[in-house]
């Protein structure tokens, strides 16, 4: 058994005395593709950024890659840890290439070389960008500044990926491009790591599935799968249907 | 490439700027044809002997227009590419010196040194810029963000709170120190010489040369302070390595010129407008623009009239519709509407 490409032990977290995460303890495989589900506030993104070294650690301890994320410098966590934020508008209207080109911000010294270049040519072409390079990035839609930003992730060359909600902004199109380019990572020996809302798209295309509950890692009990809905009724806190598809279960929400 | 053909053509205009302005200013003793002599003598190429005469010419040039010269282009450069620095790093592009307070701070610290005997000027200036910009910042601060307006506003008040105490300071110097203070506060080059030019041209070089090495990075710090961390960049020392030098050239150029209205706010506006917004690319186009753009408008307030207008005054009259031309095309772009 390889070492996990994530370990966290005993992680809790607060917003001064509200309290987000309590206790979790997860492995996240290495060179697989793992979502976590659950509720809206129930503590995923907060979780994705303590492993981005977004947000303090508080108590407890996460490794990546088998080294302690605390004693990491800035630059080596850039190195092996990306991260999609949940999208913003910048002031300046850089174009979608200088954008792509601050992923590179671990690897370069002080201006970006030739090999840079290459590299956010080559991530802007994997993700179907090419021909809008020299755009303003303020001028695209969301959709298109989600795949900007997964660009300047792949251009960052992490081993480990963290996605917040990657599917968000994005139109069915682009949705099956991203699953199918994060499944050539997988291939690559990389890691991703995703925050999802649609627990089919998880069922479809997840290696690994993990619920978050009020800040508490969910494990089914009893041998339970995921889509059943009494799992799922009780994670969402709705009612769900289930309905065969292919060798698993899709799930409707909200029906009785 | 329009713009990396535009950026080429800025990069040759210092030196032709630089030498055009040897031949202008109100003396009537040094016409064209003696500064082609000087010039050319100094080349080794044409005689100049040293007659009375000669030596009132060599005077002028070498005491007089040089270093005033190099006083404008430096000034100029200094004051946009620390504005240029600023509004990348509080991703701002309404910010400048004057609206986060640093001109008023600084000059207050450098009225303050002239007053007092055995203050030194440049660091009294850099002190009290710096001290003005953290504090609007801090003031600005709230739950780890600083909006856009709240950073004007913090800033307006910072600055109105260090105009208050440079007025405490004219109210209580005497006369003849007042006027200096006065009219150095208005933005002049009129008192350029080489003790001015020399006591500059170590903070500005320094920071300048700085600002210009690390010129990419500000493009991952633009970007915003989560964006800059997940690429692996530590958002709060980098911004303090940015606004250290940028401050200092800033209140080093204050406390050599006073403080020169809108070139800080408007000139790397001008310049995006020219090259994009690529910092690799705007850092030194605006140390080539800001230097010859306001060397040519010293150039002019130096030929035109045969009294001195502090070279504020124009920067401000210029600058002025053309922010107002910015505003109408809606190309501030203060982020989100």
């Amino acid at each position: 058994m390889p070492e996990p490409a994530i370990f966290i032990e005993g992680l809790q977290f607060a917003y001064g005395t509200h309290r987000i995460l309590h206790d979790i303890r997860l492995d996240i495989p290495h060179a697989e593709f793992s979502v976590i589900l659950g509720r809206n506030g129930c503590g995923k993104s907060t979780l994705l950024k303590l492993m981005a070294g977004l947000l303090p650690i508080q108590n407890g301890r996460i490794r990546v890659c088998g080294n302690d994320l605390v004693t990491m410098s800035h630059s080596q966590r850039g190195e092996m840890i990306g991260y999609l934020p949940q999208m913003h508008s910048p002031t300046f209207p850089f174009t979608v290439e200088e954008v792509v080109m601050t992923g590179r911000a671990s690897h370069v010294f002080l201006s970006p070389g030739k090999e840079d270049r290459e590299k956010v040519f080559q991530a802007m072409s994997l993700v179907g960008l090419g021909y809008l390079s020299k755009r303003p990035y303020t001028e695209l839609s969301g959709g298109e500044r989600q795949m900007v930003m997964i660009a300047r992730l792949l251009a960052q060359e992490p081993r480990v990926i963290l996605l917040d909600e990657p599917l968000t902004h994005l139109d069915p199109a682009n949705q099956a491009r991203l699953l199918l380019l994060i499944k050539a990572l997988i291939k690559r020996e990389l890691t991703v790591l995703a925050v999802l809302h649609d627990p089919n798209t998880a069922f479809l295309f997840a290696d690994h599935l993990f619920f978050l509950e009020e800040g508490s890692v969910y494990t089914p009990q009893d041998g339970r799968e995921p889509w059943d809905p009494e799992v799922l009724s009780r994670v969402y806190g709705t009612s769900f249907e289930s309905i065969p598809y292919k060798s698993r279960f899709l799930v409707i929400p909200g029906s009785d | 490439m329009k713009s990396k053909d535009r950026a080429l053509a800025l990069y040759l205009i210092p030196a032709p700027m630089l030498l055009l302005s040897l031949f202008i200013g109100p003396s009537d003793a040094v016409s064209p044809s003696d500064v082609l002599q000087w010039i050319g003598s100094g080349l080794g190429i044409t005689a100049f002997p040293l007659i009375p005469e000669n030596s009132i010419i060599d005077a002028v040039i070498l005491e007089v227009r040089l270093p005033r010269i190099l006083l404008a282009f430096m000034v100029g450069a200094a004051m946009t590419v620390s504005g240029n620095s600023l509004q990348a790093l509080f991703r701002n592009p309404l910010v400048s010196q004057d609206i986060l307070g640093l001109s008023s701070g600084a000059a207050f610290g450098a009225a303050l040194a002239l007053c007092i005997p055995r203050i030194p000027i440049q660091p009294a200036a850099f002190i009290f810029g710096l001290l003005a910009v953290g504090l609007s910042y801090f003031l600005a601060r709230s739950r780890s963000q600083v909006s856009i307006v709240s950073l004007i506003l913090s800033g307006i008040i910072v600055s109105g709170i260090f105009t208050a105490l440079l007025t405490i300071v004219q109210f209580f110097t005497d006369p003849f120190k007042l006027q200096t203070i006065v009219h150095w506060t208005m933005g002049n080059l009129h008192h350029a010489d080489w003790t001015r030019v020399k006591s500059a041209a170590l903070p500005i070089c320094t920071g300048m040369m700085w600002l210009l090495l690390i010129r990419w990075r500000l493009n991952v710090i633009a970007l915003g302070d989560e964006e800059a961390r997940a690429v692996g960049l530590n958002p709060e020392k980098e911004k303090i390595f940015i606004l250290l030098p940028a401050t200092l050239i800033a209140s080093a150029s204050v406390a050599v010129a006073g403080i020169i209205g809108l070139v800080g706010l408007a000139f790397p506006h001008m310049v995006r407008l020219l090259v994009g917004h690529d910092n690799s690319k705007t850092q030194p186009v605006s140390l080539v623009f800001g230097g010859s753009v306001l060397l040519a408008v010293d150039n002019c307030s130096r030929a035109f009239a045969d009294f001195e207008i502090p070279i504020g005054i124009f920067t401000t009259l210029i600058g002025g519709p053309f922010f107002v031309y910015l505003l109408r095309q809606n190309r501030l772009n203060p982020g989100e509407k």
